[in-house]
Parts: structure tokens; C-alpha cells; sequence
């Protein structure tokens, strides 16, 4: 099944995000500004008697159905997005193998015979090929641990006795910090890892270089 | 030594100590209460510490005060001890005091359970802060003990065993506590009193207690089954065990961030009414999206898990995204209270403006990590922490000052010095934002929670949070300096200072022992404002006859 629209994890983030923030920012305004008025407009002083007015079930079901629509707005745009994230079956993708343990990072490209390993003292470096969908399957030998690449706005729990599969595609070139980011013992802010976003012929040039 | 003076000493000193011990085994509910507060207070200043020694810490970069193990020691410790041992109990005492006096009622449904759950409670707060005598420390595998981190390999020692114990026996309390409360709002109203004549707080309570029935057993039991694994094992084996026990923690986990939200929007409630000189707008609304509220509130709690792969991500993200309709509701009537009043700006009225302002921040930030996608980037960052803080300390935090400065007159029976109470206002105001707004940056940016170190760049941003978390202990310091000042040099407040509402009102301050000696006629869930309106109806119809 082809997939309905480009992989990379940062641009469908920054597509739901701003949806996101910009409708949370409008609300948080709105609020602000009637509070604001309210605070103006009632102020007590001689002469004003404050209504009596208890109830408006108009208003209330308003409100709640202007509510409902935003949510159900909200709640599409998150599964529309979800759902390209959930299809991670693309045959042609690079496979790489990842197994966190406390408190470090082995990274294994199946087939290729490469693996690359580091830990708290001597945080680990793998390559990946820029533009193509990389399809990783996270392990953990022991606790809990999170594989997090913050510039690529996406994280997944790496779990003993599982496998999660997901997909990321790489933009550029450089190099990405990578990170523990579920808390795994006494050395897990230390618990990092390095991404070398490359071309093809230097990421097959990385590769041979450490077979 | 001759003379009388000493032995008067002596009888003085002993009547003390009999006066202290019959407070001790006091089952009157104001005075569980009472207790509740003050060990729940304790634990909020210990668990305050904790954080600002982590606050230190994370000033600058590198490690400069304590050591990696002593910091996951802090953050696990302050989280348990500000969830488990003060904004849990602290609510349900705020519950325990006030409910019997709202709905009418003499005394509590079953006075010696609740003093039963008190004194359970209590030790099993010690019980967790003991951990940090042993040789290992205190609990350090987070305030959620995720499994397999939180087993006998994983976090060894004493000290995570008294954690597990202390979570245990805090949340029985709690539990017992709560049921207590549940039974006197369903049995023991006063005979006009009922159920939708119940004042806006009492509401709350009911749907908090019933929160606390239907989830607390579950966390009760996982304590059980945690203590088993780490010392028998071979109960959350694999990965179906470890996210199983998150399953069951987060059955628990989720629900009880509404016990400690729910009481403080009927705290903040009965505060704008009473300062907007107007009934509550929405009775029956705030009523029906209590109870939406509650049921959904027990189906959401996979969004903790939106990361494991293991759950149904759409579902949670559709129930947790749900929860935005009744919590609209809640700041229409809020909101909808104020309008068309003569609004009085006393200190409870700016506390409670605090809750609502400060709280939306956590609520829509809330709506951000309810989808997944979005989750993908912030969960176990700065963000979450940011959020939740603002919900907890900028939200709920506000809201239990709204409810402490509205109640303290009727719990006392003094009035607490004003101009200070509005300087705490302001000072927490200032720290609260200080702290916790530039966590999103951070969070957003790539700073993990839960870490003693972290990269140079976030440096500036975590200092200016520092400098945030000083201004809150100062603003906290105020708060407490102005609650023994007014005690220790009394403003009498009578009966009804503020010109409130409801029940609690027409005692006197603080309440007899059987809270009532008379009541008057309740035709709605405001009588004092229904006497009010009739007087003034009264004088009308006069001033139209002269």
C-alpha cells in the first residue's frame, strides 16, 4: 500500500502543531479578553445591582456544541495524521535494529553487517541515508528507556521483551542529537546518541568504513 | 522550692497536653479535618524543599549541589509526596470540613473511619519519607514506579520498599477518608437539602469521592502487587507485565489528577459567586459536566501510554480531547458568574481569577498532548512538566488558596490580613509563570524531565525558573506568615464576613461542635441568597406601600 503522504515525522508534527497552538491560543485569548472585560465591565460601585440571572441553557448547549465541533475538528486532524504514522510498511526502506540497554544505545544495520554501540561514557554516532524512510525496529535489554530525536519531533518507548516499528525520514545534512527521554537509572541524562544525516554515497562510504 | 507558682505551671502544662490528646482522638469532621490539613501541609513544605533543592541544581549546567542518584531521590520524592501526601489529602479535607456544613448535617457518616484513614495516611507518609534513613535512599524510580525499572533489580533497597508501602497506605487513607464523605453527602443531608440543592462545592466532592471509590482500590492493589514482585517476583514478568502494571497505575494515575481539580473548581466556584454578589450561573450545567467529567475521566488513561505502541492511540485521544467539552462548561458558569455582577475584588476573588487564568494554560496544553502526534515530541520532556505544573500548582495550587483565604475566616474564626494576602497573591503570581512558562521552551526545545544535567544551551531558560521557584517559596512563606499573624492577633470574622451563599455561613466561626444550632429555610443551592433577595424584595414592596 503506497502511503498517502510524505514520512517525515517533524513535518506532519509541525502540521498538527500549528492547527494546535494556533486554536489553543485563539480560546486562551478569547478567555483572557471576556475575564479582562468581565473585570472591568462589573466592577462593583454605588448604584449596580447585580443580576439575578442564574441560568441560560441556550448558552450552555452553545457553548457545548461550539466545543464539540472543535474537538471533533482537532480529533480528525490528529487521526488523519496518526494514520500515516501507524503504516509503517514501506519494502524499499533502510532497516536499522536498535537496542537500548542502561545506559547506552546498539544500533545494527540488518544485512549489512554493521553495528555500532556507545554508552554514557562514549555516546554513540549512526548514519543514516538523507531523504529515504528508515524504518527502525526498538528493543530494550533491561528497563524502559525512550528513543527521542528532538529535531525530528518524534519519540517511542523501547520496551524489553518488544519491538515497536516506526518510520522516520531524515531532511538535510548534519548531525542530530539524539536522547533518552523515559527515566532509566542513575546515568540517563547521560543516556545520548548521534545521527549523521548523509548523502547516499557518503552513507555508503560510512557503511563500509565500519563493516 | 516554695511557693504555688509552679505547681500551676505543672496543671496548666497538664491540661495542655489532655487538651492536645482529645485533639488528637477528636472524631468531630472539622477536626479530622483539621489534622489532615495540618500533616498535609507538612508534607507540601518537605515535598516544596525537595523541589527547590532540585531547583538549585538545575540553576546551571553540570552537577554542582547534589549527586545523579540523590536528584532522582528529589524529583521522585517530590512528586509522590505533592500528589500522594498533600494536593490528595488536602482536598478531601477541605471536603471534610465543609461538606457537613454545606449540606447541613450535624456530623459525618462513620466520624471514626475518617480519623481511621487520617492516622493511615499519616503513616504511610512516613512510612515513604523514611526511605531517605536507609542506606539506599529514599523511592527513586519516579512517582509512577514504572515496572521494570521499579523492581528488586531495577531500584534496590529499603527505601523503594517504604515508597511502596507509604503509596499504599496514603491512598487507603485517602480512600477511607473519601468514602466517608461520599456516604454523608448521600445520607446525611438535611432534610430540605436535596441533591440539587447541594452548593457547587459539595457537587464537587461528590463527583471527587466518587473518582477516589471507583480508581484508589486499583492503585492499592498494584502497591500490593509491586511489593510481591519485588519480593517474591514473577508477577509483572515480560513485556505484557510491564505494561500491564502501566495500565494499572495509569487506571489510577489519570482519575486522581481530577480528585485534585474538581474540588478546587467548586472552591473557586462558591469564591465568584460569593464576590460577584450573584448565585453560581449554570447550576444544572456544572452539575451534568461534573458527572460527564467523572465518567470520562476514568477513560483516559492510555494517553500516558501514547509512546508504548501498545495501546489504542486513536481512542485515548478521542476521549481525552473529549474532556474539553465539560471543562468548557466549567469556565462558561465560571465566567458566566461574574457577568452581570458587582464583582469585589477580596484576596479569595483573586486567587480564584489566579485558577481560572492559569489553569487554561495547563487545560489547552492539556488538549496539545492528548494528541499523539504531538505527544511524539513533548512526552517525557519539559513540556509535560510544564503543563502538568500548570494544572497542579498554577491551577489547583490557586484554587486551594482561593478556598483556604474564603474558609479560614469560618474555620477560625479570623480574618486574615488583606493587604498581605493580596501581596502573596501577586508574589505567587509572578513566580508561578517565572517557573514554569519557560519549561515549554525547554521541553519543546529537547530538555528530558527527570535529569540532574543538561545541555549548556538551556541554561539561561532554566535559570530564569530558578530565580521563579525563590519567588515562590517567598510568596509561600507569605502566605504561611499571614495565617499565624491573624490567628495569634485576631480580627474577629463573625458569622458571615463575606456575604456569602451557603450553609457553612449561618454557624458561627469556627462551627459548634454539632456545627448547627438552627438552620434556615434551603430552597436552592444558595439559601443565604434566597434570604438576601427576600429581604430585599420585602423592603421594596414597603418602600412601594409608604
Amino acid at each position: 500500500m503506497s502511503r498517502p503522504g510524505p514520512a517525515s515525522t517533524r513535518s506532519d508534527f509541525s502540521h498538527v502543531w500549528s492547527i494546535y497552538l494556533w486554536i489553543g491560543v485563539g480560546v486562551a485569548v478569547l478567555v483572557f479578553v471576556v475575564v479582562g472585560f468581565a473585570i472591568v465591565r462589573y466592577r462593583a460601585k454605588e448604584g449596580r445591582e447585580p443580576s439575578r440571572l442564574a441560568e441560560r441553557n441556550s448558552v450552555e448547549i452553545g457553548v457545548a456544541t461550539l466545543i464539540a465541533a472543535i474537538v471533533a475538528f482537532l480529533v480528525f486532524t490528529t487521526f488523519h495524521t496518526e494514520a500515516k504514522e501507524d503504516d509503517s510498511s514501506r519494502p524499499d526502506a533502510v532497516k536499522i535494529d536498535v537496542d537500548a540497554f542502561q545506559w547506552g544505545w546498539k544500533f545494527t544495520y540488518p544485512g549489512q553487517g554493521v553495528t555500532v554501540v556507545g554508552d554514557s561514557d562514549d555516546e554513540p554516532n549512526f548514519a543514516v541515508p538523507a531523504g529515504r524512510t528508515i524504518s527502525f525496529a526498538l528493543t530494550s535489554s533491561d528497563v524502559i528507556h525512550a528513543f527521542w530525536i528532538p529535531g525530528q519531533r518524534f519519540k517511542k518507548d523501547a520496551i524489553p521483551g518488544r519491538t515497536n516499528r516506526f518510520d522516520m525520514e531524515f531532511d538535510g545534512d548534519g548531525r542530530e542529537q539524539g536522547l533518552c527521554s523515559e527515566y532509566c537509572g542513575l546515568r540517563h541524562s547521560k543516556m545520548r546518541f548521534g545521527v549523521w544525516v548523509l548523502s547516499d554515497s557518503s552513507y555508503e562510504r560510512w557503511l563500509a568504513a565500519h563493516r | 522550692m516554695a511557693g504555688g507558682a509552679p505547681v500551676a505551671v505543672e496543671v496548666e502544662r497538664g491540661a495542655g497536653l489532655e487538651r492536645g490528646l482529645a485533639w488528637l482522638v477528636a472524631t468531630d469532621h472539622k477536626k479530622t479535618a483539621a489534622k489532615i490539613a495540618v500533616v498535609s501541609l507538612f508534607f507540601f513544605l518537605l515535598s516544596g524543599l525537595l523541589a527547590l533543592t532540585m531547583r538549585a541544581e538545575l540553576a546551571q549546567p553540570g552537577l554542582q549541589f547534589v549527586s545523579d542518584h540523590t536528584y532522582d531521590e528529589l524529583f521522585s520524592m517530590h512528586g509522590s509526596g505533592m500528589i500522594y501526601l498533600f494536593l490528595t489529602p488536602a482536598a478531601l479535607a477541605l471536603g471534610l470540613y465543609l461538606v457537613p456544613l454545606q449540606i447541613g448535617a450535624s456530623q459525618i457518616a462513620a466520624p471514626r473511619l475518617a480519623l481511621f484513614g487520617f492516622w493511615i495516611y499519616l503513616i504511610g507518609g512516613v512510612s515513604m519519607y523514611s526511605g531517605f534513613l536507609t542506606d539506599n535512599g529514599a523511592g527513586s524510580a519516579t512517582w509512577t514506579a514504572t515496572i521494570p525499572l521499579s523492581d528488586s533489580a531495577g531500584t534496590p533497597g529499603v527505601g523503594m520498599d517504604l515508597w511502596v508501602i507509604g503509596v499504599g497506605l496514603a491512598t487507603l487513607g485517602s480512600l477511607l477518608i473519601a468514602i466517608t464523605i461520599l456516604f454523608t453527602i448521600l445520607r446525611l443531608r438535611a432534610p430540605a437539602m436535596t441533591m440539587l440543592r447541594m452548593p457547587v462545592f459539595s457537587w464537587t466532592m461528590l463527583a471527587t469521592t466518587f473518582t477516589v471509590v471507583a480508581a484508589f482500590p486499583v492503585l492499592i492493589g498494584a502497591m500490593c502487587l509491586l511489593l510481591a514482585e519485588r519480593h517474591i517476583g514473577g508477577i509483572f514478568t515480560g513485556s505484557t507485565g510491564s505494561i500491564a502494571y502501566q495500565h494499572i497505575f495509569w487506571f489510577y494515575g489519570h482519575p486522581v489528577v481530577y480528585v485534585m481539580f474538581f474540588p478546587f473548581v467548586g472552591a473557586v466556584g462558591e469564591t465568584v459567586a460569593t464576590f460577584a454578589r450573584k448565585r453560581f450561573f449554570g447550576y444544572r450545567a456544572l452539575v451534568v459536566s461534573l458527572l460527564f467529567f467523572t465518567a470520562l475521566s476514568m477513560a483516559v488513561w492510555g494517553h500516558h501510554m501514547f509512546i508504548t505502541g501498545a495501546v489504542k492511540n486513536q481512542y485515548y485521544a478521542l476521549t481525552s480531547t473529549m474532556l474539553a467539552i465539560p471543562a468548557g462548561i466549567e469556565y462558561l458558569d465560571l465566567i458566566g458568574t461574574m457577568i452581570g455582577g458587582a464583582l469585589v475584588f477580596r484576596a479569595p476573588m483573586l486567587f480564584a481569577l489566579g485558577f481560572i487564568l492559569q489553569f487554561l494554560i495547563g487545560g489547552l496544553t492539556g488538549i496539545i498532548v492528548a494528541s499523539p502526534p504531538l505527544d511524539y515530541h513533548v512526552n517525557g520532556s519539559y513540556f509535560i512538566v510544564a503543563h502538568f505544573h500548570y494544572t497542579l500548582f498554577a491551577g489547583s495550587l490557586f484554587g486551594l488558596l482561593a478556598g483556604l483565604h474564603y474558609w479560614f475566616p469560618k474555620a477560625t474564626g479570623a480574618m486574615l490580613r488583606e493587604r498581605l494576602a493580596k501581596a502573596s497573591f501577586w508574589v505567587l503570581v509572578l513566580g508561578a509563570n517565572l517557573t514554569f512558562f519557560p519549561m515549554f521552551f525547554l521541553g519543546y526545545e529537547g530538555m528530558p524531565r527527570r535529569v540532574a544535567d543538561y545541555e549548556p544551551r538551556f541554561g539561561d531558560l532554566n535559570l530564569l525558573s530558578t530565580i521563579g521557584a525563590g519567588v515562590i517559596a517567598v510568596g509561600i512563606l507569605m502566605v504561611l506568615g499571614n495565617m499565624v499573624l491573624s490567628v495569634r492577633r485576631r480580627i474577629p470574622a463573625g458569622n458571615d464576613p463575606w456575604g456569602a451563599q451557603t450553609l457553612e455561613w449561618w454557624t458561627t466561626s469556627p462551627p459548634p461542635l454539632r456545627n448547627f444550632t438552627s438552620l434556615p429555610p434551603i430552597r436552592s443551592y444558595a439559601p443565604l441568597q434566597d434570604l438576601r433577595e427576600a429581604g430585599e424584595e420585602r423592603e421594596e414592596r414597603a418602600e412601594v406601600a409608604a
